[in-house]
């Protein structure tokens, strides 16, 4: 695939952006000054960056519990994300809705949903209105291997065959679905094996490459410019941190853990821009130090943030 | 005793090539089905001991819930790793061990890490890959056969085995990897999703083996001149621009014209200079190993790759030695 030096940099300072956001996040969270849950993202960067690496703003995505990253790689704004986490009323969604709700319409993210299988038909839909306009938009699903098996998403993927939609579903298999190993909850070995069923291409990549999952989400994206119809993408990965912030992970060895680290996405490109002389020590010094003061900020301008109004409480609240 | 081993992967068939092409879906329960019939085909050849790689779908075991077996049929015992080591492991293995035949599901691309691991155990690679070449399309069944009456000996390996090329890729005077069909150039400095689909990345095409019938890039060379897999020479074709073209369905359901600066063949031993650093090159379908700026690398033909089973020329010997027949005459 031909990606310029711009391209590589940008997907490079991404995943990076997300890793820092995560980690900072969980600090937080730890230190009490989030309320509610956070599911993060630390490990599974390369999926969201390589598929957002080929979106534009008038494409779409749904997204999951685990959020962050989807909305970043999308063009999110860290400070308003921020904000909602912290509860604040310049976050997001006015600081009602909390990591699992939040949305940029404007940027095409049609919001993260806390509900295992809720994203799969919201972006069908989004893909049909795509093809209804005619203009030429994509809605990518990004969905977990919970969601995978949703009488949700079978709805969604079979509607989008049937009505050939510009839709790309993007299945996150970290191996778990809460803790549930996928070995235990699945009786075929790949989620894209499901394709098949619906006469829809579906392949597996390895989601620690971000290079692998942009090559397979470029094409598969492109595909569904065309008028081609939807496919599925299966990225195998693996999240760090547990299901939730506190998890315990009693379900899982710590070697496997260690195993996964091992293939981190982010050295694995880190190291190939290296040799390409694309990054220099001082370069990713430089990228680190100034995603740490843009953390930073982030995190100053949720602090300094006013909570909602006690009177706002019943305002933009839909059921 | 005669002992067979079963490598089935249960990845093969899972691609990228599903979306960039039209390759077919070859799911892990088909596999189940075709080791159901090969597991009979190797009892009724008088096989007793079958050693397997173990695999997360379960492949061999599940086949073997709905069997009634006599044979003595054991998992290999290693810490695996659900990726390609596994196949290549497993290989070792069952070399080590004597097995007198490896059967393997896959496409080229698991053939190739079996190979490396067989040394000279004879190798029946049945097809359930994407750009097969290197294995057969056969019934599960006829395959067990062929297996079974190389492993217990009643074909003797002369008979009915042949010896393959394969193509050597030399790293800065070093043996780095192996191809058992194809080496591509490729105009990159990604491994990434593994397949190769652009034609214009593709810089040069090494070939151990040529057929006008078959798919992938081994069908460039195929359009050219045949070569077969034992022969001791291969094609080296260089790709560009305005040279004459060559038409040839380079993946399932992809039909590509290329343009072809120059052919040539190699002889066994030879060693002919990659033209492009960096680059990456792809073995038998998947880019596998990156040559990095300035560094010098080779491809040599050698002579001494995997032993494969005829099957034809296995079943031919069984008929003309009546192994499955007694004193019936044919009037």
């Amino acid at each position: 695939m031909d990606l310029t030096n711009e391209q590589l940099l940008d997907m490079y300072v991404t995943m990076n952006k997300i890793r820092t956001f995560e980690n900072r996040v969980a600090e937080l969270f730890a230190d009490g000054k989030i309320p509610g849950f956070v599911h993060l993202y630390v490990g599974e960067e390369a999926v969201a960056t390589g598929v957002c690496a080929s979106l534009t703003d008038q494409d779409y995505i749904t997204s999951t519990h685990r959020g962050h990253g989807h909305l970043i790689a999308k063009g999110g704004d860290i400070k308003l994300m921020m904000a909602e986490l912290f509860g604040k009323k310049t976050g997001y969604c006015k600081g009602k809705g909390g990591s699992m709700h939040i949305a940029d319409l404007n940027l095409g993210i049609m919001g993260a949903n806390g509900i295992v299988g809720g994203g799969p038909p919201l972006a069908s839909g989004a893909a049909l209105a795509c093809q209804y306009l005619g203009n030429d938009g994509v809605a990518v699903c990004f969905f977990g291997d919970g969601a995978s098996n949703q009488g949700t998403t079978h709805e969604a993927m079979n509607l989008a065959t049937c009505w050939k939609l510009p839709v790309v579903f993007v299945n996150e298999n970290n191996m778990y679905g809460i803790s549930s190993c996928t070995l235990n909850s699945m009786c075929v070995p790949n989620i894209a094996d499901r394709a098949a069923a619906y006469d829809m291409p579906g392949v597996v990549v390895d989601g620690n490459d971000v290079i692998a999952v942009c090559e397979a989400a470029a094409e598969g994206i492109s595909r569904a410019r065309q008028g081609k119809g939807p496919s599925l993408i299966e990225c195998k990965t693996y999240r760090h941190r547990g299901h939730f912030e506190g998890d315990p992970c009693a379900y899982r060895e710590d070697s496997e853990l260690e195993e996964w680290k091992e293939k981190d996405p982010i050295p694995r490109l880190e190291q190939k821009l290296m040799e390409i002389e694309l990054l220099t020590d001082a370069k990713i010094n430089e990228i680190k130090s100034g995603l740490q003061k843009d953390m930073a900020d982030a995190e100053q301008f949720a602090e300094e943030s006013p909570f909602p109004d006690v009177s706002e409480l019943t305002e933009d609240v839909y059921t | 005793m005669s002992s067979v081993g079963i490598i089935a992967n249960p990845a093969s068939g899972t691609d990228i090539r599903r979306l960039v092409a039209y390759g077919s879906v070859f799911n892990n329960q088909e596999k189940v089905r075709i080791v159901r019939r090969i597991l009979l085909g190797l009892e009724a050849a008088g096989v007793q001991q079958i050693s397997y790689m173990p695999d997360y779908y379960g492949i061999v075991e599940r086949a073997l819930d709905a069997l009634k077996t006599s044979m003595n049929i054991l998992p290999l015992v290693f810490n695996a790793k659900a990726d390609q080591r596994d196949s290549m492991r497993a290989a070792e293995i069952l070399a080590q061990n004597g097995a007198g035949c490896i059967i393997t599901l896959g496409g080229d691309g698991t053939n190739r890490v079996v190979a490396k691991g067989a040394c000279n155990t004879p190798i029946l690679p049945v097809s359930t890959g994407t750009n097969n070449v290197f294995p057969y399309m056969i019934e599960g069944t006829i395959a067990g056969l062929a297996a079974g009456l190389i492993a217990a000996g009643k074909v003797p390996q002369k008979e009915g085995t042949f010896t393959s090329t394969q193509l050597e890729v030399i790293v800065e005077q070093q043996l780095t990897d192996v191809a058992i069909v194809d080496a591509v150039v490729c105009d990159d400095i990604f491994i990434g999703s593994r397949a190769v689909w652009k034609m214009d990345k593709i810089k040069q095409v090494f070939l151990n083996r040529s057929s006008p019938a078959s798919i992938g890039f081994s069908s460039i060379g195929g359009m050219l001149r045949s070569i077969a897999p034992h022969e001791p020479f291969s094609m080296v074709l260089e790709l560009g621009q305005n040279g004459p073209t060559v038409t040839a369905p380079i993946a399932p359901g992809v039909v590509e014209t290329v343009s072809v600066k120059n052919v040539r063949m190699m002889a066994s031993g030879e060693e002919v200079a990659l033209t492009h650093s960096p680059c990456v090159v792809a073995l038998d379908g998947e880019r596998e190993v990156e040559i990095k700026r300035g560094q010098q690398a080779t491809i040599r033909l050698s002579t001494d790759g995997p032993l494969v089973v005829d099957v034809e020329q296995t079943m031919a010997y069984a008929m003309q030695k009546r192994i499955f027949a007694s004193d019936v005459n044919i009037n």
